[in-house]
């Protein structure tokens, strides 16, 4: 058996019994919970190939994630799709955003390309209170069916939607980390000048790498209307996406596939605990000190931490 | 990416199920039962952005829990509480309703405080056929058309005609009659719902719109804009505003020295014990929308005794010291909960959704009734001015005259004092 088919069949086999265990478990609250820690697998994974692959910081997951929640929003007003198309429109749209700030920026390096990212967010956010037709500042609702056969209940299939795409987003990074893609990005890096001298095309896997993260972040946002049935600009933007996409990665090991995997379980579900157990306005208290702790001890991360010893 | 060792692979797997275990223990934990209590569960913002109206909230909520449980509970079962912070943030707000209803195995669930937190839980409650009385939401069930809806807020059904309506009811009470307003609205929905109906009505009476402008929240410098407001010299100034830019208008209005006949509109933020210690005589003759105030004519059963108790734990609770504002309102929310359940003699969702469309609530704040909406079947936004401050000292709030009803008539308390500006 090849290490791919193993990969995926072993993420099939988790997935079918996180699935029958949460159906046997009959409650939607694990549903809205596993969704919420999923998702930011998603967002995590998708920052993961720009950020822990290729080193340049995006601090404008949150714009990219909210344009693909607008993106399905549009696609449902125009032609009434449901969540389905919503997901690829919003993986076209988020991912020619990318690709469009790639271009943009990605001849900024540093500190000043994270600060373009950022900016992005904020020309979005500016674009869509402006914008009646997706609600503009007053939010926009979307009425899903109650139900959705073969599902029990519509909390399920978001649940099991979003599974598949933190499969299929922890699947991209596993392939990209083991691509000639991935080591480009590993060398640029690195060294980005020495990368470019021995050849790596350096602007064309930015630009590759920028569309993809685009694109899964869209993707981690199309369901959010759909999860929350209203959706305003302040949340859409929250800033707590940004910060969480960049933690996760961190925390659980940038630069490899399995580190933002990790990190968004451990992360978000400590969120989510807080949030229904001590107060949840320990959440970004919690990211940060778990941020402080690791850039201390373990600054490349639970995988990092667990490797470096024998 | 290195090849994970088996080894490895075993201290992650510990490390996962020490951490889901911990995880697991505090996401589903066990309920103590007592004595079978009734079980009235919400989320409610006491961090972020809307906290200071959130954590006033729950205050009133948990005083109205003591009252009922003080007098013997509800239907002879004690009242408990059951809430989560939503952090401010709708997208938490599906999650806890579902906690709320499927692990809590709550009775009776309420709102969060304010639309953007209240529509995000409508499609859970609604799913369960969950009756839901919540607190000033605007026009959130316009889109879900739930028929077990209640809204406790003053604006009723038809936002656009009559929000506005009462500032200028009382604009047309000048000397010289108004011939054009300046309209300012912050880009979010109850702010631009406002600056819509005042857009509106402002046309119905031929008053000329001479600025009409929205800002993005994040704007923290307002002198630009009230140069320019000052610039088409209206006659009335329209602003409709949250907290932190209220208080950033305010401030900049009164460096400029702006003087306008009528200065107001629908900001949010001059109603808070924290903006009347704050900004003291800025407020002088400021026309504002409002909802509560202490004034004779709103002097209602039971609302004196509630502000005693609301101001003996505020400090305690670190909310609103004065109460004037959403608390009274928050009490009122749970009076309507009681009153259903209490003429129905059982939890029963359909029957107690029956008795909220067809009977009259004797509340703390009036009588309330609901219409077919779930909204007020009237509407009673007041307008109220604030008069004769001199500083910052709040007990002037305590008592009748610092805040004067102007609108509605059948409310009013006081005389209109032009014109607005105060020096710097």
């Amino acid at each position: 058996m090849t290490p791919n088919l193993r990969f995926w069949l072993g993420a099939a086999l988790l997935a079918l019994v996180l699935f029958l265990s949460l159906r046997l478990l009959g409650n939607d609250y694990a549903y809205f919970a596993g969704y919420f820690v999923l998702q930011y697998v998603v967002l995590a994974s998708a920052w993961n190939i720009l950020g822990g692959y290729a080193g340049y910081v995006n601090f404008g997951a949150a714009g990219f994630m909210a344009a693909g929640a607008y993106a399905a929003i549009v696609l449902r007003q125009a032609l009434g799709l449901e969540l389905l198309p919503g997901i690829l429109f919003a993986a076209l749209v988020a991912g020619l955003l990318g690709l469009g700030t790639g271009y943009l920026t990605l001849r900024l390096r540093g500190v000043y390309f994270s600060i373009a990212t950022l900016c992005l967010a904020v020309v979005l956010q500016t674009l869509v209170v402006n914008w009646d037709y997706v609600g503009g500042s007053r939010g926009a609702y979307i009425v899903h069916p109650r139900d959705i056969p073969p599902f029990t209940s519509y909390a399920e299939y978001l649940f099991v939607v979003m599974l598949v795409l933190a499969i299929l987003a922890a699947g991209i990074g596993r392939a990209v980390e083991r691509s000639s893609l991935g080591r480009g990005l590993q060398a640029i890096r690195d060294n980005e000048r020495a990368a470019e001298a021995v050849g790596v095309p350096t602007l064309r896997l930015k630009l590759v790498a920028t569309t993809l993260c685009g694109a899964l972040m869209g993707v981690a946002g199309a369901p959010l209307p759909y999860y929350s049935g209203y959706l305003n600009p302040e949340a859409a933007f929250s800033l707590a996406y940004a910060v969480n996409a960049i933690a996760m990665p961190l925390i659980g090991g940038a630069g490899t596939w399995a580190g933002p995997v990790i990190g968004a379980v451990l992360l978000a579900s400590l969120q989510q605990a807080a949030t229904v157990t001590i107060s949840s306005a320990l959440n970004l208290w919690i990211v940060g000190w778990m941020l402080v702790i690791f850039v201390a001890l373990a600054p490349k991360g639970i995988l990092g931490w667990f490797r470096r010893r024998p | 990416m290195q090849n994970i060792t088996r080894r490895d692979f075993g201290r992650l797997a510990m490390a996962a199920a020490v951490g889901g275990a911990g995880v697991s223990a505090g996401v589903f934990p066990a309920m103590a039962q007592g004595a079978n209590p009734i079980r009235i569960g919400f989320s409610m913002s006491l961090s972020g952005g809307l906290a200071g109206n959130g954590r006033a909230a729950l205050a009133a909520q948990q005083i109205w829990a003591a009252d009922v449980n003080a007098k013997g509970g509800l239907l002879g079962r004690p009242v408990q509480l059951v809430f989560y912070d939503d952090q401010t943030n709708g997208g938490q707000v599906p999650g806890i309703y579902t906690k709320l209803l499927d692990v809590d195995k709550v009775d009776i669930v309420t709102s969060p405080y304010a639309t953007a937190m209240i529509a995000p839980a409508m499609p859970v409650v609604m799913q369960r056929q969950m009756c839901f009385v919540t607190i000033l939401g605007a026009g959130v069930n316009t889109t879900f058309k739930y028929n077990r809806h209640f809204n406790m807020n003053v604006v009723g059904d038809n936002m656009k005609e009559t929000f506005a309506k009462g500032f200028l009811d009382i604009a047309d009470t000048l000397a010289t009659k108004p011939r054009s307003i300046a309209i300012l609205a912050v880009d979010n929905d109850f702010a631009q719902r406002a600056a819509e109906s005042a857009r509106f009505l402002a046309r119905q009476r031929n008053i000329r719109v001479v600025y009409d402008r929205s800002y993005p929240p994040s704007t923290v410098d307002f002198t630009p804009t009230l140069r320019a407001v000052q610039a088409a010299r209206p006659d009335l100034i329209y602003i409709a505003s949250y907290p932190p830019d209220s208080n950033g208008i305010l401030r900049a209005a009164s460096e400029l020295r702006i003087s306008a006949q009528m200065f107001g509109g629908g900001m949010v933020g001059p109603q808070l014990a924290a903006f009347q210690a704050q900004l003291g005589p800025i407020l002088n003759n400021l026309v504002n929308w409002d909802i509560f105030s202490i004034e004779p004519t709103m002097n209602y059963p039971g609302v004196s005794d509630f502000l005693t108790k609301y101001r003996a734990v505020a400090a305690r609770e670190q909310t609103d010291v004065l109460g004037n504002y959403i608390p009274p309102y928050a009490y009122a929310q749970m009076q309507v909960v009681e009153q259903a359940v209490t003429r129905v003699g059982k939890i029963d969702q359909g029957l107690m959704a029956a008795d909220m469309h067809s009977q009259v609530f004797d509340t703390i704040i009036g009588p309330v009734t609901f219409a077919a909406s779930g909204e007020w079947a009237h509407e009673r936004n007041l307008y109220c001015q604030f008069q004769g401050i001199t500083d910052g000292n709040l007990e002037r709030y305590k008592s009748p005259g610092a805040k004067v009803i102007l609108y509605p008539p059948s409310l009013k308390s006081g005389t209109l004092r032009t014109p607005y500006g105060t020096p710097a």
